[in-house]
Order: C-alpha cells, then sequence, then structure tokens
C-alpha cells in the first residue's frame, strides 16, 4: 500500500464534510425525532395521554419511514431536498434525506427508553397533582436522560453511517471520497484510508456517549 | 372527612369478560383518623385506595372528600384535590434523577411555588420531620428503604394536605425498619391532625397504628370496626384466618378441635377478652380466690392494639356446673367477656 498517492488536504476536506453531515442531521434528527417519540408514548395505551387514533397514525408513519430502505430513500428525496434547500448535492443536499431516514428510527428509540421509565414514578407525580406537561418535561425525560443519551449515540453512529451512503448520489464526506476514488479509480489506499477514519469516529461517538451516560445515570 | 358511597369497579380482562374488582363499597372515614384497609393480595385494596384519589376512577358510586363528590371534578379539581391528598407507595416511587431535597422540592415547584427561598425553607423543614436533614444532597439510590420511605412522606406532605394515603408503604421494609416508620406516620398523624388512610396485608401494621379497620375479600368489605373489635372478635372467616395466621392474637381464633391438648381437656374451655383499663388489674386472682374452681391457662396474651390495652385468655375450667356459673357470673361483673368454646 502506497500512502504518497493519497491526497491529505482532500481526506481531511471529507472527514470535516462527514462531521458536518452527521452533526447538523443528528441536530434535526433530535428536533424532530424527540418530539415524535414523546408523542408516540405518551399517546400510546395506558399512557399519560393516551389518544389511540393519533398513536395509530404516528405508528404507521414511523413504521413506513424505516422500511424504505435508505439508499431508495435517498433517491426518492432528490426533488424534495432539491425543493426545500436548492440542490440535492454535497453536504446541504445530504442532510434532508439523513433527517428524513433517521428521525423515524430515533423515535422509535426515544419511546423504547420512556417506556422504561418506573411507572411507579410517573403514577407518583400524577398523584402529587401535577400537570402532564411538566411531568414530561420536569420527571419523565430528567428520569430517562442516560437511556435518551444512548439513544443518540446510537443514532449518531447510524447517521455517520449513512453519511457516508449518500457518497453514492453525490453527497459528501468520507464517503463520496471513498466511491470516487477508492471505487471509481481503484485507490484501494483512500477506500482503506475512509474506513479507518470511519472507524475511529464511531469509537469516539460511541465512547463519549457511553461515558455521557454514565455521568448521568444516578443508580 | 372522607365518606364512601356504594362504589363499584369493574375491569373488562383480556379475554372481553367483566372482572369485578370492587361492589357495595361503603365507607366513612373520619378526621384525624388513622384507618386501615386489610386484605390478602387480589382482594381489591389497592383499588380501593386509589380511587381517593382517582389514580383509579371508580364505574360507579360516589367518593366524597369534605362533603364534595371527587369523581365528578373536572382536570383543574382534580389537580387541586390532589395536592390535598398525599400518597406514599411500597416502592417508594422517588426520582431517581433527582437529590433528596430535590424530590421534596419537586411536588412544590411543580405546583406554582416559584418563590425558591420558600420553598429551600420548606424542605429543611420537611427533612427535619423525617429525620434526614443530613441526607438532602444525597440520591434515592444512596439511601436504606427506609430512609427511601421517609423521602416518600416528606414529599407527600410537601403541600400539607389533609389526608395521607399509604399504598402498603411498610410491604417492602423489615419488621424493625416497618416500626420506625409507623412510629413516624403516627407521629405525623398527632401532630399534624393528618387523616391517614393505609392499605397492608400485615396485620401487625394495622394493630399499631390503626384506630379503625376494614377487611377487604373479593372486592367486598366483610367487616370493620375498632381495631380491637374486629381482631379479637372476629367474625368474618377471612379476618378469622388473617387472626389465626398472626402468632400474637392466636388466641382469638383458637380452633380446640386442631389444638395440641384435644385429648387432654377435661373441663369447660373458655375464651376471655378485655380491653381497655381492667387489663391491668388483678381480676383472675380474684375470681381464683373464691372459686371452687381449678383454672389452667392455656394460651394467653396481654398487650395492646395502638393505645388500647387488651388482655385475651384461654382457659380450661375444672368444677361443678354451679361453680362454674359462679365464675361466670363473677366475669361478667368485672366486664370480661367470655366465650364457651367446649
Amino acid at each position: 500500500m502506497d500512502l504518497s498517492v493519497i491526497d491529505w488536504s482532500d481526506i481531511w476536506i471529507a472527514t470535516w464534510e462527514t462531521l458536518v453531515m452527521t452533526g447538523v442531521s443528528l441536530l434535526f434528527t433530535i428536533l424532530l425525532g424527540l418530539p415524535l417519540g414523546i408523542l408516540l408514548f405518551v399517546t400510546a395505551r395506558r399512557q399519560l395521554l393516551e389518544q389511540g387514533f393519533v398513536y395509530t397514525v404516528l405508528s404507521f408513519v414511523v413504521n413506513v419511514l424505516r422500511s424504505v430502505p435508505f439508499l431508495i430513500l435517498l433517491i426518492v428525496m432528490i426533488p424534495v431536498t432539491v425543493i426545500l434547500i436548492g440542490t440535492s448535492l454535497g453536504v446541504e443536499g445530504a442532510i434532508p434525506p439523513l433527517v428524513v431516514g433517521t428521525a423515524p428510527f430515533f423515535a422509535r428509540l426515544v419511546e423504547n427508553v420512556l417506556r422504561e421509565v418506573d411507572r411507579g414514578v410517573i403514577e407518583a407525580c400524577q398523584a402529587m397533582g401535577i400537570r402532564t406537561h411538566r411531568i414530561i418535561f420536569g420527571a419523565l425525560l430528567p428520569e430517562a436522560l442516560p437511556g435518551l443519551i444512548a439513544a443518540v449515540t446510537v443514532t449518531a453512529i447510524t447517521l455517520m453511517s449513512y453519511a457516508a451512503m449518500s457518497g453514492v448520489i453525490g453527497g459528501g464526506g468520507l464517503g463520496d471520497l471513498a466511491i470516487r476514488f477508492g471505487y471509481q479509480r481503484f485507490q484501494t489506499e483512500v477506500m482503506v484510508i475512509t474506513v479507518a477514519l470511519l472507524v475511529v469516529l464511531v469509537q469516539i461517538i460511541q465512547y463519549s456517549g457511553d461515558r455521557l451516560v454514565l455521568y448521568f445515570t444516578r443508580k | 372527612m372522607i365518606r364512601i358511597e356504594n362504589l363499584r369497579k369493574t375491569y373488562r380482562a383480556a379475554d372481553g369478560r367483566e372482572v369485578e374488582a370492587l361492589a357495595d363499597i361503603e365507607l366513612e372515614i373520619g378526621a384525624g383518623e388513622v384507618f386501615g384497609i386489610i386484605g390478602r393480595s387480589g382482594a381489591g385494596k389497592s383499588t380501593l385506595i386509589r380511587t381517593l384519589n382517582l389514580l383509579e376512577r371508580p364505574s360507579a358510586g360516589r367518593v366524597l372528600i369534605d362533603g364534595e363528590d371527587i369523581t365528578t371534578l373536572d382536570s383543574e379539581g382534580l389537580y387541586a384535590l390532589r395536592r390535598r391528598v398525599g400518597m406514599i407507595f411500597q416502592h417508594f416511587n422517588l426520582l431517581g434523577a433527582k437529590t433528596v431535597a430535590d424530590n421534596i422540592d419537586w411536588p412544590l415547584k411543580a405546583t406554582g411555588h416559584t418563590n425558591a427561598a420558600e420553598r429551600a425553607e420548606r424542605v429543611k423543614e420537611l427533612l427535619a420531620l423525617v429525620g434526614l436533614s443530613e441526607q438532602g444532597h444525597k440520591y434515592p439510590s444512596q439511601l436504606s428503604g427506609g430512609q427511601k420511605q421517609r423521602v416518600g412522606i416528606a414529599r407527600a406532605l410537601a403541600n400539607r394536605p389533609q389526608i395521607l394515603l399509604c399504598d402498603e408503604a411498610t410491604s417492602a421494609l423489615d419488621p424493625e425498619t416497618t416500626q420506625s416508620i409507623l412510629r413516624l406516620l403516627l407521629d405525623i398523624n398527632r401532630q399534624l391532625g393528618l387523616t391517614i388512610v393505609l392499605i397492608t396485608h400485615e396485620m401487625q401494621v394495622i394493630r399499631t397504628i390503626c384506630d379503625r379497620v376494614a377487611v377487604i375479600d373479593g372486592g367486598r368489605i366483610v367487616e370493620s370496626g375498632r381495631v380491637a373489635d374486629v381482631f379479637l372478635h372476629p367474625r368474618h372467616p377471612v379476618t378469622r384466618s388473617m387472626v389465626a395466621q398472626s402468632d400474637a392474637l392466636a388466641a382469638a381464633s383458637f380452633d380446640p378441635a386442631h389444638a395440641y391438648m384435644k385429648d387432654k381437656l377435661r373441663g369447660t374451655l373458655v375464651r376471655l377478652t378485655y380491653i381497655g383499663d381492667v387489663t391491668y388489674q388483678p381480676i383472675l386472682s380474684r375470681i381464683m380466690a373464691g372459686a371452687k374452681v381449678q383454672i389452667t391457662i392455656l394460651q394467653g396474651e396481654v398487650s395492646s392494639i395502638k393505645d388500647v390495652p387488651f388482655g385475651q385468655l384461654l382457659l380450661e375450667l375444672e368444677g361443678s356446673e354451679d361453680d362454674i356459673r359462679e365464675v361466670f357470673a363473677e366475669l361478667d361483673r368485672h366486664q370480661i367477656h367470655h366465650e364457651v368454646l367446649q
């Protein structure tokens, strides 16, 4: 393997782009997925704001989005992305499909994490005469914080691998580099380096996530 | 203070059948009273106590608190009611992510008390009340079971309720801790004039702090009254079997047919029950002094139920019928209840 053929400045730019794509998509995924997950949880049967119809509809939409393979979603989303931000290419172009692809996944994770919160604790809050929205934001979410951080960690890693995949339709970042140089121009070195970088990034995210979970766990 | 009228609760089970959890419940609980509801698991006691703050909505009937039917309250009314009715739980249900002090502060903060300094003062007061002044900064996971329940009690009292509901509050605790929590509850009952309604499956809990008790079985109240009356003269089979399982009150449910000495009994088997001041008077020796009857004590207890002293003795009397009748007359004169078993 001859590392001298590698243009390192390209690698660093691509790494930065991957981080930007992952970071910005993660932000929007949380902004969309967290409320959606909370809504799924509270409207479910025997929960705080039981609403059978709302739950069924939300749950169906989430399932539909989650059943579309991400590669297909990338392609299907192209016209929508163009309308939203003017282009379907580059770093910006990759963000809408990334968010649409992972927000439902994150929402389900949030729903599951919230279900793990001891029912008795929520009931105790109800018995104190506390309003539902205060129970959600003052008790439910703080109690679920370690679980939510773990869910964000998993989602961030999923996003990073999805971001790499978006290279196929002209998204930026390490995936794009791997496809254009590593695959199409047979520069195995580039392929190896990009994959190695992704491995390192994933390790860093997982490690930081685990540390945060531990920090916020009071058990 | 609390009146339950013709309360009924039915569930629809998974297979579509209607299951009756509570039926024909009538109860009246006075202000400042410690009222116990005892029953085996599945008897409906948990459902019953949860109707008092509408964690469980009754299917029919009324629940009146201070004359107001709480089943008709709108959501605002229900919030207000629940702030007047505190509750503690078997598994404490503390917020694990908050410190002890924040757990106690939470019901204040979340119900619109915006003055942080006042709240901090109140939290300090409550921590002192439950004997946890030094533990405010800890997290619940660092506390023992008894300490957790003390936090639960402080939290339930934060909004100065008039009623405290205890849902199996000592069932997860060891006997010694149970006693200390019961003492605390009794102190609070006396100091603050708080009405306490508790459910339990432990006779000992009822004996230690309750003024009156209701026995629930199969979703119905089968017996109720003053604790001493119910436990010393159990009428319903369920009460009898509960009393029988409590070593301390074994004489109350003594069954001669199954007794160790059943073959050796020659005389008349009598159970004496006496409640109140008479407990500590030398009645038995007075009776024996004059009587021509042989008296053997087979089983017995002299103790107290809450603050009420009582004695219960199982005696074998040997002598002529006339002499025995003489003894009974003497017992009647001293207001000692006697019951001939055999």
